[in-house]
């Protein structure tokens, strides 16, 4: 081959591997169940706030308002959730809106494309309910969340 | 020989998506966010779930899954997780009108590589390519109002949905069940 194929060959090679994507991978991945447009955006402060109890009643809201639920995990990764076992109810779910802040398990395939990682999950084998309870150093988040008038009575 | 090489090397040069620069003639608002970008590009709107792991469905599963924009330029997947409305939405509504088209679309990047956001977008308007008009990215409200018509109450949505407020009512605002977090909000909600 000569050096003008070589670089023919590679460029065209770079192009084909990008159009037909990442291959899947099998995992196992434990994290929390977590909102990521706060997130990612900082809309509603750092990342240490805006997951766990402090920010439950936020993450209900963005999940049931189709905003992507991701997976994260203990070494910091995020991991974007596309279907979650039998429910591919992505935008808006029931199946991710009633493990929210729930710190699970999941059996998956992943996907790994242009710096993002995406779960198809296969099963959830373990879900140990909300065990990040961040409103013990946050309060709640944001601050709105939870209306006045939610005050129990003494 | 030389045209060869011209689109052999314009090839590897494209290959980088984050060297490119797309805020060229976007008129995006700032969300005053820490990492956003402004970004005015054209895609294909894609069901992410079809196009990664070959689970395709008709009409991009219809509503149902997260939908993707697959960026003409560099053929970079975005995954857009925010519409236009400041009230907890996503972007699936807005963009599955457009499912399969070839699209422009103008808002903002999220650009945090330190904590994982790549590739990241708040679409604020859209239009398929060579329209005039632009739609704004804003439906979403409308759509939860038109499937939700007996939900009570005041207020925006958010404090009205039936999912979330049985959600609330089972497990509490912390999550951590209404016993539990009891003591919490007597200490956090004023008298």
């Amino acid at each position: 081959m000569t050096r003008m194929g070589f670089v023919v060959s590679a460029a065209l090679g770079i192009a084909a591997s990008t159009a037909l994507g990442a291959e899947g991978e099998r995992v196992q991945v434990t994290g929390e169940v977590i909102d990521t447009w706060c997130y990612f955006s900082g809309v509603m402060g750092p990342p240490i706030a805006v997951v766990g109890s402090a920010h439950h009643t936020c993450a209900l809201w963005c999940s049931a308002g189709g905003i992507p639920v991701g997976l994260l995990a203990e070494d910091g990764t995020v991991y974007m959730v596309l279907r979650l076992a039998g429910d591919d109810r992505s935008n808006g779910g029931d199946t991710q809106l009633h493990i929210a802040s729930h710190t699970v398990t999941a059996d998956a395939m992943l996907y790994e494309r242009d710096g993002l990682n995406y779960l198809v999950v296969a099963e959830v084998t373990a879900d140990q309910d909300i065990i990040n309870q961040t409103h013990e150093d946050f309060g709640v988040v944001p601050g709105f969340a939870i209306p006045d008038d939610a005050r129990p009575t003494e | 020989m030389t045209r060869i090489f011209t689109v052999a090397l314009s090839l590897l040069v494209a290959a980088p998506a984050s060297a490119q620069d797309f805020s060229e003639g976007s008129e995006a608002n700032s969300w005053n966010l820490y990492a956003e970008v402004p970004a005015r590009f054209e895609a294909t709107v894609v069901d992410p779930l079809c196009v990664l792991a070959g689970e395709c469905a008709d009409d991009c599963g219809d509503g149902r899954r997260q939908l993707a924009l697959l960026r003409t330029a560099d053929d970079v997947l975005v995954l857009p997780l925010k519409n236009n409305q400041p009230a907890f939405t996503g972007a699936t509504n807005e963009l599955q009108p457009f499912c399969g088209q070839d699209v422009e679309v103008d808002g903002l990047m999220i650009d945090d590589p330190d904590i994982g956001a790549t590739n990241i977008y708040l679409v604020q308007r859209i239009r398929s390519v060579g329209a005039e008009e632009w739609v704004t990215a804003n439906k979403w409200t409308r759509d939860w109002a038109e499937a939700n018509p007996d939900a009570g109450g005041q207020g925006p949505w958010f404090r009205r949905d039936p999912r979330v407020l049985a959600e609330i009512e089972a497990e509490g605002w912390l999550g951590l069940g209404p016993d539990a977090e009891r003591e919490f909000l007597l200490d956090w909600l004023p008298e």
